[in-house]
């Protein structure tokens, strides 16, 4: 006959120590067995959703497969990213995005980062004006391009309207291949701005006040303070800010298709854009799967350059 | 995109379908029906005749099966393709009738993805009560030639609405005669667009989306006594880019342009139909499926009675000049490979009864173009709308373009370099000879091992 187990004690700590559970009875995890049944669904749900995609992609990329043709996956070698980094459409797509990245994200940078600055320096309204400012980037890019369509166009639109009121004439945006890039430029402008306003605005804000109060009693300019005190300290942040915005246009996809279709003829059709063609068009996987490993790797290849400048600005 | 890409392809599981290079076999005689409740779906693009068909097989086919509801699933014109054949890539799709272009039959049937309707049709349709061109076009493959349906080919499909061009003329601008030859159009619509400040002479597709832009090009082309290509050598190069394919975009981009508005360069159905409606153009061209609205006052700024639109309105088969050729629209309804059996009896079942001789009349009253010649000529149909004597009319002279299994990618090619032509980002010439060259390697380089599809 065991002992009687107590009811009560006043020290409970004491009893638990005194009678450990016994081994393998015991169903409670431990900190490493939660953290991995916390971790599980996640990490499941990324392998199969992501990771197991992106190798399957890797594997495609060496082979000739077609989605819709079925058949077997026969190997052919490093046949795709050669027919793909020689192609000639291909290089004429990757220069339509970069320019379209260059001049999107430049001019983004600039407004974004002009409007923070006049925004930190207002003490009454700010946080409206912040919350008015972030509206476009908060709407959905199909929706956000099928208004600017409507807006830009040429016998209908708003824009060309206001343009004949104040007696200018009528511009193709959409249909030239001077202007319809120019058009994807300025509307992926309005509606991302917003977000290197943003970042700005939360780079000038943690600026510590002292140095603008110190920089006051020795009588600097408003320039030198801007230059010396003020850019300096939000520029890493702006570079962070500029690098999402980089990779996210290296993706347009959402409104060159509803823009411009990639017109006129293909003059702003992205490397996105072509891959979506090829993949879903002619439904040549492999292919289309090789395309995306190039543009991924061209993507963390160009980060990896952009993050060691950062560290090296960070470290300077 | 990747991701989206390469999952369809791992769900495709596409290794283990290796022998399966062509459509399975529908049965001879319709299965046992299902008394359960039944949800037939269809799947289309978003556009008036893909409505009216949902609402006249839910009134009529349910006096005949209480137990199924149609369904007609919508998509915008430019997904179309994807949307079916994305799900087709998937081994699985949510809908039992894909409505096919004429042209993605090849695709489909290339890969298995529809049924094989050939002893189904013998056992259960009258071939002979259609136009032979017509049920070639919307459902035999390999493609009949221009006429000449081939009484041994396997068919895949069955006429669902068959479609032209017709062209809108505006009587009050130009007179009650419409323009009899191409020229003669282009000069009348230079004169109406002369003579009526803010109206253009002409409007038409040349969106660079769905097959647009190319449609537009073949039809001139056609008229003027070209070829797209020659289906016995697959040889385009040379051909498309003949003397007579060189004079067609000539007149396409330096005679027809000019007399278009302003940034029209994207126009496709509806913005087509929206100048006619404002009173913007004289001379329209569009299908013939699309245009019902055209005649709803409270879309038209022409009248405020369907009788004051017709006042100013006209129909008209297209103008000929070398050739009197017109372009083949319309689709057939095809049977998913994936759906489920009981689906797929249903869907036999429903294709049995749609192309019936007095439902295909009735099909005509509600809006709907049919192609059986008994349909076609019946008054039910000739007095259901102005243009649909423009539509039997037209049906002798019908063209199709190129169904084979490259189809998505050649339309694609013509699409982006017409579009080019048209709005000044490609000369005419170097646009029609980079089409010919570039659907040619598309067709030579057709299960070329690696690099393919650029």
């Amino acid at each position: 006959m065991s002992d009687p187990v107590p009811l009560t004690t006043d020290d409970p700590g004491q009893v638990a120590s005194a009678t450990p559970p016994a081994p393998g009875r015991s169903r409670r995890l431990g900190d490493r067995g939660l953290a991995v049944a916390f971790i599980s669904p996640a990490l499941l749900l990324l392998l199969a959703m992501s990771v197991f995609p992106l190798l399957w992609a890797l594997y495609l990329s060496f082979t000739d497969y077609s989605a819709t043709r079925g058949g077997p996956a026969n190997f052919v070698g490093f046949g795709n990213y050669t027919a793909i980094l020689t192609s000639a459409q291909v290089h004429a797509r990757a220069l339509t995005t970069l320019v379209y990245v260059v001049g999107a994200v430049s001019l983004q940078t600039g407004l974004g980062f002009t409007i923070a600055y006049l925004i930190s320096r207002r003490t009454h309204g700010r946080g409206a004006l912040t919350t008015l400012f972030l509206v476009p980037m908060m709407l959905s890019p199909v929706v956000v391009g099928l208004f600017w369509r409507f807006m830009l166009d040429a016998q209908f639109g708003v824009i060309n309207s206001m343009l004949g009121s104040v007696g200018l004439g009528q511009v193709e945006w959409l249909t030239r291949q001077r202007t319809a890039l120019v058009s994807l430029i300025v509307v992926d402008t309005w509606q991302w701005t917003p977000f290197i306003m943003l970042i700005a605005l939360a780079g000038l804000t943690a600026v510590p006040k002292y140095l603008y109060e110190a920089a006051s009693i020795d009588r600097a300019s408003e320039w030198f303070r801007f230059r010396t005190i003020t850019l300096p300290l939000v520029w890493p942040l702006l570079l962070i800010a500029v690098l999402f915005r980089a990779i996210e246009a290296f993706r347009l996809f959402d409104l060159v298709y509803i823009l411009t279709s990639g017109g006129p003829g293909v003059s702003t059709e992205t490397l996105s854009f072509h891959v979506y063609k090829v993949a879903f068009l002619g439904f040549n996987t492999g292919t289309a799967s090789a395309y995306g490993i190039l543009m991924v790797l061209v993507v963390v290849v160009l980060t990896q350059l952009y993050l060691r400048y950062l560290n090296k600005l960070k470290e300077g | 995109m990747l991701l989206v890409a390469t999952t369809v392809a791992a769900c495709g599981d596409g290794q283990d379908d290796g022998a399966k290079v062509s459509a399975p076999k529908a049965p001879a005689t319709i299965p046992e029906l299902t008394k359960d409740p039944l949800t037939l779906s269809f799947i289309w693009f978003d556009w008036p005749p893909a409505h009216a068909l949902e609402a006249f097989a839910n009134a009529e086919y349910k006096k005949e099966r209480p137990n199924a509801t149609i369904k007609v699933n919508t998509v915008p014109n430019a997904n179309w393709h994807d949307a079916m054949f994305t799900q087709f890539a998937a081994r699985k799709t949510d809908f039992d009738i894909a409505i096919l272009d004429s042209q993605h039959i090849g695709e489909a049937v290339t890969n298995g993805n529809i049924l094989d309707l050939t002893d189904f049709v013998k056992s259960n349709i009258d071939v002979n009560a259609y136009n032979p061109y017509l049920l070639a076009a919307y459902g035999q493959f390999p493609q009949a030639e221009t006429g000449k349906r081939d009484e041994n080919a396997s068919l895949y499909g069955l006429p669902l609405l068959g479609d032209t061009w017709t062209m809108i003329y505006r009587k009050d601008l130009i007179g009650d005669k419409p323009p009899q030859t191409w020229d003669e159009m282009i000069s009348v619509a230079g004169k109406c667009q002369a003579e009526n400040p803010g109206v253009s002479g002409l409007a038409f597709h040349q969106a660079n989306g769905s097959d647009a832009a190319a449609v537009t090009y073949n039809t001139v082309n056609g008229v003027y006594g070209g070829n797209l290509w020659d289906p016995k050598t697959r040889k385009i190069q040379g051909v498309l880019n003949d003397a007579a394919g060189h004079e067609a975009m000539d007149v396409l981009v330096n005679k027809m342009k000019p007399l278009t508005a302003k940034g029209s360069g994207n126009w496709f159905i509806d913005e087509v139909n929206a100048a006619v409606a404002q009173g913007k153009a004289c001379i329209a061209f569009n299908w013939i499926a699309a245009s019902g609205g055209l005649l709803d006052p409270k879309q038209s700024t022409l009248g405020t009675t369907r009788e004051q639109i017709l006042d100013k309105l006209g129909f008209a088969t297209l103008p000929s000049q070398k050739t009197n050729l017109v372009p083949l629209g319309g689709m057939g309804m095809h049977v998913s490979a994936y759906s489920s059996t009981a689906n797929q009896a249903e869907a036999l079942n429903f294709m049995k009864w749609f192309e019936r001789a007095d439902i295909q009349k009735k099909w005509a009253a509600a809006g709907g173009v049919p192609a059986r010649t008994d349909a076609l000529e019946s008054p039910e149909f000739l007095n259901a709308g102005p243009f649909n004597q423009v539509y039997a009319d037209s049906v002798p002279r019908m063209r199709d373009m190129w169904n084979v299994p490259e189809y998505a990618r050649l339309v694609d090619i013509e699409n982006t370099n017409v579009n080019a032509a048209l709005n000044g980002a490609k000369k005419p010439k170097d646009a029609l000879d980079d089409i010919a060259k570039e659907q040619q390697s598309v067709l030579d380089s057709s299960g070329r091992k690696g690099g393919g599809g650029l």
